[in-house]
Order: structure tokens, then sequence, then C-alpha cells
């Protein structure tokens, strides 16, 4: 059972009550809310909000075929996960990503939460630009997609 | 023929519009309009060293499909650049 959606922060905002609400049930033992804030200090920078970009369409594919690999790697078939992640602008504190999971057993659940964000990280089409206090702001840097390109 | 790419994350960077434009020859594939790219780059913004390794370091896509460099690409598509990703 998955959930995945791409919020616009103009629209909404990240909400860890609807997360608790989609993976709520008697048939899971274990739950795990993992949230993403926005921190006021990186790399020396006095950071005052970050804007996030995405590329809905190609992050709302890769947020299935992660869940997808959870069966075949993880072999966590038992399991229900909701990703959210922001795009906009966010203030200090305020929630970029929800990854809440709930599997039968804890050692599952931790596992599951862990993957699911590590695979994001590396994976998803998402951008942060940051703005500081000098008004200023940066596109931080990021990894390349791990693509053949012939 | 013309091909459309949305930009994204520092990529918006290289436009005050969502997208540019360009044109291309009949058949030409990803890693030509790479170099158109950077065509458009030295033009625009006097080869901005940063705006080059980005255009360098990033995958193309059409659709929710990442493209190869072979691809072929067909007349007023729309395509779109991936820099390196950082989400989370």
């Amino acid at each position: 059972m998955l959930h995945t959606r791409v919020v616009d922060i103009k629209d909404k905002k990240l909400s860890i009550i609807d997360a608790e609400k989609f993976i709520s049930s008697s048939d899971f033992g274990a739950s795990i809310f993992f949230s993403g804030t926005v921190r006021n200090q990186n790399n020396d920078k006095s950071v005052t909000g970050i804007t996030y970009d995405s590329h809905d369409a190609l992050v709302i594919k890769s947020f299935k075929e992660i869940y997808n690999e959870a069966d075949q790697k993880l072999k966590i078939k038992d399991k229900a996960v909701f990703i959210e992640h922001a795009k906009g602008f966010l203030n200090l504190g305020e929630i970029s990503i929800i990854i809440a999971v709930a599997c039968k057993h804890r050692d599952e659940a931790y596992v599951l939460s862990r993957y699911i964000i590590e695979e994001i990280k590396k994976r998803s089409p998402i951008w942060k630009k940051e703005h500081y206090q000098n008004n200023e702001t940066d596109w931080l840097k990021g990894n390349p997609i791990q693509y053949e390109k012939n | 023929m013309k091909v459309t790419i949305e930009l994204f994350g520092a990529s918006r960077d290289f436009s005050n519009q969502d997208s540019i434009e360009i044109d291309i020859e009949n058949n030409s594939t990803i890693k030509d309009v790479r170099d158109k790219m950077l065509g458009y780059l030295h033009s625009n913004f006097k080869g901005n060293e940063n705006f080059i390794k980005i255009v360098n370091s990033s995958v193309f896509c059409s659709k929710d499909n990442i493209i190869s460099d072979n691809y072929k690409i067909t007349n007023h598509e729309k395509i779109a650049i991936i820099p390196p990703i950082g989400g989370g």
C-alpha cells in the first residue's frame, strides 16, 4: 500500500497527521515517521529558507520504483508507505519531506524507512536553492543521476 | 527543427523562462542538444564555467523516462534537463 505526492507548498503544507491516517492499520505493529525540515545553517552560512524544485513525473516514478524494490531487495512484503515531498519556498522549520512506514515488526520498519530516504537522495529529481541572510541564494550542488549516457 | 528544453534546479538560471527553445538539425541526438546548449551558454553567459559543468553533469528526460545521449529527437519534442540532484 503506497501513497506518493509532490505537494506544491502554495496548495498545502505537509502533515504528519495525513501520514498517520494513511498507514494506520491493525495489520502492522511498528510505525516509523521520518520528516525532513529546513535548518538554519549549512556550510557555515545562515540559511533563511529553501526553495525546492521538482520534476514531478520523474519523482513520483522514482518513489514507486523504490517502493517496489523493497519487495525484492528487502523482502518486506506487508507494508504501508506514505511519501510526500514539498516543492516551492519553505521557511525554517517547515517540513520538506515525510516518509511514514508501517510494517509487522520494528526491524523491517527501521530498515525500510532508512532505505527509502537514502534512495530518494540518490535517485529522485529534487533540487534545493538555499536563501541566506544576506539575500543571496545558491542552488546546492547535488549528485548526478547515475545513468549510462550511450 | 526545434526542441524545447524544460529547465530544472540549477539550470533554471540559464533563462528567465521555465524553458529554452533551440534549433537543431534533423535526426539530432541528445549529444547534439548538449553541444547546442553549451553554445547557448557561450553566447549568452560568456561560457560561465559553472553553467557548463551543470550541462556536462546533467541527464535529459522525455516525459518520465531518462534518455541516453544517442536518443533521437523529434521535431517540437519537449525534453527536460536534469541537473545533479539533492532533495530530502
